[in-house]
């Protein structure tokens, strides 16, 4: 749907692919035809909302009901948003065309802490005022879900209600509810105070934040309806939640360009820095007959080569080997190749591998992340050192002659010794395989900053001061700088800082955005667009000092902002996991 | 070409694949088309593995393509047959010429620099030659059949250019207008805009060039 106005604007910027929709199994259906209206929002460029497979569930689930329509609109970059300031003209949905404020709501998806600046400017971009007081029936509902959502504290004052935990099945039954309740005519506090009685649904504006002594120090709740904690929603069965089998094929190339369907939800493996291990919970599986069913429809409405078999560990999925054959022997002929990303650094996980690749032999990636024994014990990360060497020597046997290793440094307790062990873990294992006769040995490795997460285990500790982040990647350029068959790539460190900063973040952070924004912050997670001088700039303006959030030390008594968010795990459970990583216990933790 | 790949698995019907850890749909375009020209029709060939009726090929395949692409015909060879990359040997193109205001170039400008090209014995195209890092010189000018104004639009100009190509060298359409906006004096053609369509495919056939149409 695109006007004469829009395509001018169109001819003007990059990859226009990115605005115009109208993909293979796109869903246009009439404004007019259903009972409401909702446009999914990404805060981030086409090509990663688009491989982000959160986007698609949702895309479908709605789209099934005959009431209800569900469009999208991503972040327009830079060049887009210029022409769209200069035109004045509205930021719209994909679909129809039409500008946000012609739909009932506006739904973002909260994937990273560092899309937040995007969320603001799209906000503006369609003429929707920013924060939740401003606006009145004349405009949309906001509201957020995905990761985010289980600390959106520092988002709070710009949304309506946040819907927490997996959506396929709530969303659709949180729209009806509004349909009912607009039918009734009811005004718009009255509506949000109503829908907060729904398992998932948080409504910030029923909470008022209190400090003491400039610190967060619990809630008072404004409205005496509203829940004292609000419960994640999740899919009790896969198999019989909704799943896209005929998800929009884009025209352009996106980051994950392939048809994806996922074999389980939730990971059993709890190491102690992932949210995702914990806010996911608990393991569901979707059977094999199902897996089997879905893939074959995906192929077939899609047209893609590759399939994806997703999960957070996928080499965890029980039967997984007796899984591909039945998929090989369902998709035999098409040309199809599959991929398990996510393997888990073990020989299991390489035979696998090996039966996938079927001669093809580009490069295995692992994440051990952390290369002491110690410390991975530390973070629950359960794999020793004989199953790393193991596990490689296995791949090399089968032909790979690269590997991309994933490592974290800034781990609680993490002393310099454990990130010179990344740098003498590869040196050894180059050395172990030159004694084999095998001289062409490579590794990619990529280090990331460890950011403590709401509702992980690690939720307490503080973040590694900036300085000493940088310190220690020092230590790895330093050593790594000798080794040219080492391709060596990290994190930097003030983007990691920003994310820490919002990830355990309160309602005070919200000011703190908006300036940020004000000052041309965008895309932050793109280095190219990433200013840490406007975020410095924004800081002083507001007086808050960002370490004070970043590398705070919580104690197990202190009230935390998220603490009315129920993600399924007590606190008890995570304040044990804890302790458990401070013995270096060799304990299982928290499973299933 | 991945929009035709997907839309082509999307049909069930039965293609054939590539050999190799990476199996690929066989479709062979006759002349891929130079990134920026336009061309309101490709010529391809698809390889099945057992015979398929044309008209189900075209319904079954018309129902996967999205809007703005059309299957106008389909039409069976044997797999003895040459490639048609193989027997492309020129494209015929059509460019509109504008400078650097939008406004159309004056027939005279152009047909100055027309008359100076080819009135050159040699046009030497750069070429870098793999491995041995050094660039090679082609001499294109042969590869030009034709270069001329439109007769029936003198108006709003349009330059005809019928062009050696396929596998064993060509010349691409731009760098032809680069030489011929070089022509101008003063490097008054520096500031040339165009748009080019590719109208026509040619074979050789009993020694001489003839378009390649429906039915070839």
């Amino acid at each position: 749907m695109v006007d004469l106005k829009l395509e001018t604007i169109l001819n003007k910027v990059q990859k226009p692919g990115r605005y115009i929709g109208n993909e293979w199994n796109s869903c246009l259906k009439e404004h007019d035809q259903v009972k409401l209206r909702m446009v999914l929002a990404f805060p981030d460029l086409y090509e990663v909302g688009m491989s982000n497979q959160g986007i698609k569930i949702l895309y479908d689930s709605v789209n099934k009901d005959g009431d209800l329509l569900i469009e999208r609109v991503f972040a327009p970059a830079a060049d887009m948003e210029e022409e769209l300031r200069q035109e004045g003209y509205p930021l719209f949905a994909l679909e129809s065309g039409k500008p946000l404020n012609a739909f009932d709501i506006v739904g973002f998806s909260l994937q990273y802490e560092l899309s937040y600046t995007n969320v603001l400017n799209m906000l503006d971009l369609a003429g929707i005022p920013l924060y939740s007081k401003l606006r009145d029936h004349n405009h949309p509902l906001i509201i957020g879900g995905g990761p985010c959502s289980f600390n959106p504290e520092p988002l709070a004052p710009f949304f309506d209600l946040f819907l927490l935990g997996e959506a396929e099945e709530a969303l659709p039954l949180l729209l009806k509810e509004i349909i009912v309740n607009k039918q009734n005519g009811l005004a718009r506090e009255e509506l949000l105070v109503q829908l907060s009685r729904l398992k998932g649904v948080y409504v910030p504006s029923l909470y008022n934040p209190l400090y003491s002594a400039g610190r967060f120090s619990g809630f008072e709740k404004l409205v005496k309806q509203a829940p004292d904690a609000i419960e994640k929603n999740f899919v009790e069965d896969l198999d019989s939640a909704p799943y896209p089998t005929a998800p929009i094929v884009p025209y352009i190339q996106t980051a994950h360009d392939r048809a994806v369907v996922e074999i389980f939800r939730g990971c059993s493996r709890g190491c102690r820095f992932c949210q995702a291990g914990y806010i996911f919970k608990p393991v569901r599986r979707r059977s094999s007959e199902k897996i089997v069913e879905t893939a074959r429809d995906l192929i077939a409405s899609t047209g893609y080569d590759e399939l994806s078999l997703s999960s957070l560990s996928s080499s965890d999925y029980p039967g997984v080997d007796e899984l591909i054959n039945r998929l090989d022997e369902a998709l035999a002929g098409k040309g199809v190749r599959c991929s398990l990303p996510s393997l888990r650094l073990d020989s299991y996980a390489v035979t696998l591998a090996e039966k996938l690749h079927q001669g093809r032999r580009s490069s295995l990636t692992f994440a051990p992340e952390a290369a002491t024994e110690r410390l991975r014990k530390v973070i629950g990360k359960r794999i020793s050192e004989d199953e790393i060497y193991q596990a490689l020597t296995d791949a090399v046997a089968a032909g790979w002659q690269g590997f991309k290793l994933y490592f974290m440094i800034g781990l609680p307790t993490e002393e310099d010794a454990d990130v010179e062990a990344i740098v003498e873990l590869c040196r050894e294992l180059r050395q172990h395989f030159r004694r084999q006769g095998r001289h062409n040995i490579r590794f990619a490795i990529s280090v990331a900053n460890f950011v403590p997460k709401a509702h992980s285990p690690f939720q307490w500790e503080p973040q590694l001061s900036m300085p000493s982040v940088i310190r220690r990647q020092q230590i790895l350029i330093e050593g790594f700088r000798k080794m040219p068959w080492v391709e060596f790539s990290w994190h930097d460190a003030e983007t990691s800082f920003l994310e820490a900063v919002f990830a355990r973040g309160d309602r005070r952070l919200a000011l703190l955005l908006e300036k940020a924004w004000q000052l041309g912050c965008r895309f932050d997670a793109w280095s190219e667009y990433f200013s840490y001088s406007r975020w410095q700039q924004a800081f002083e303006a507001l007086g808050i000092n960002p370490e004070d959030y970043a590398n705070r030390s919580y104690s197990f008594g202190d009230p935390l902002p998220w603490d009315h968010l129920n993600c399924g795990v007590e606190k008890e459970a995570l304040v044990k996991e804890h302790r458990l990583a401070f013995n270096e216990s060799d304990e299982q933790g928290c499973e299933e | 070409m991945r929009l035709l790949q997907r839309a082509l698995r999307r049909s069930g019907l039965p293609f054939a694949y590539s050999q190799g850890y990476n199996p690929r749909l066989r479709l062979n375009l006759a002349l891929p088309l130079p990134l920026g020209v336009t061309a309101d029709r490709e010529y391809g060939e698809l390889y099945l593995t057992e015979q398929v009726d044309p008209t189900q090929l075209i319904s079954s395949l018309s129902a996967q393509l999205p809007a703005g692409l059309e299957l106008l015909g389909v039409f069976e060879v044997t797999a003895e047959s040459p490639s048609l990359a193989a027997l492309v040997a020129a494209a015929r193109y059509r460019a509109k010429l504008k400078n650097a205001k939008g406004n159309g170039l004056e027939v005279v400008q152009i047909e100055r620099a027309v008359n100076k090209l080819m009135a050159a014995e040699e046009i030497l195209m750069p070429r870098n030659v793999k491995k041995k890092k050094q660039i090679s010189h082609t001499n294109i000018r042969p590869y030009i059949f034709e270069l001329q104004l439109d007769p029936d639009l003198l108006v709003a100009p349009e330059l005809v250019m019928l062009l050696k190509a396929g596998s064993d060298g060509g010349v691409s359409p731009f760098f032809l207008l680069h030489q011929l906006a070089a022509c101008e004096p003063d490097g008054g053609g520096e500031t040339w805009q165009w748009s080019v369509e590719r109208e026509s495919l040619y074979l050789i056939s009993n020694g001489a060039l003839v378009p390649l149409t429906e039915g070839v």
